[in-house]
């Protein structure tokens, strides 16, 4: 699925997609919000919500690496090491 | 960790996002008379706790494991309870954010459900459900019986 095609879907089928075929990069919280992070082929979907799991406030998509930097920062590494 | 305080149907779950262990926990509130979740943060603290349990005396009625765990991760916990003679045949379910086809195989093989976090809250009350479905008759007959 190309980023555009997902983008017209309306939510409640992007978020079918999501749950049934996107990967779960990881989590972070900022300013009082929790961001999820997917990957879906080639691109990235951030899901952010002002009540966790329950109010969705909005989300966006992008073919940039870079939104994965808050998300790596959180990878203790110690764990993969040992 | 949360130790059980009661006789209750112990459903033990091991998860290292407080937000998914409180959704949870939140999500079986409805069971609260027949029905307790105990809790641990990381694969260490679950398989401690679950090495620990007297003989059946307080095996869980079910056990749901997070994949991606500090320390030891939900698929290695799998495979260490499945070699402990009490709990090798307490229901499993693997309750993760993924969806990959590997991880599915993978319960499967161990012959432990899997379901996927949802992604809006509204789904729990269902997965809730799917969970209680995955215990054994008696104890579902009498979570379900005592519930209605």
């Amino acid at each position: 699925m190309r980023m555009s095609d997902f983008e017209d879907l309306p939510l409640e089928k992007q978020l079918a997609v999501l749950y049934q075929q996107a990967i779960y990069v990881g989590k972070c919280k900022k300013g009082g919000l929790t961001l999820l992070l997917f990957q879906l082929e080639y691109f990235y979907i951030e899901i952010t919500y002002t009540s966790y799991r329950s109010s969705i406030y909005k989300i966006h998509y992008t073919e940039s690496t870079s939104i994965l930097e808050p998300y790596l920062e959180q990878i203790q590494v110690e764990y993969l090491v040992t | 960790m949360v130790k059980p305080a009661t006789h209750k149907n112990i459903v033990f779950y091991a998860d290292d996002d407080t937000d998914d262990l409180e959704l949870v926990q939140e999500a079986f509130g409805r069971y609260t008379n027949n029905v307790e979740v105990v809790t641990a943060r990381d694969g260490v603290q679950a398989l401690s706790y679950l090495q620990s349990m007297d003989e059946y005396a307080s095996v869980p009625c079910l056990i749901i494991l997070d994949i991606n765990m500090p320390l030891l991760n939900g698929k290695d916990v799998l495979r260490k309870i499945k070699d402990i003679p009490p709990l090798a045949s307490v229901p499993v379910v693997l309750f993760t954010t993924s969806s990959s086809s590997l991880d599915k195989e993978f319960a499967k093989k161990y012959n432990a459900g899997f379901i996927t976090k949802p992604l809006d809250v509204s789904q729990m009350q269902i997965i809730t459900e799917l969970f209680i479905d995955h215990c054994s008759d008696e104890v579902k007959n009498k979570i379900i019986k005592r519930f209605k």
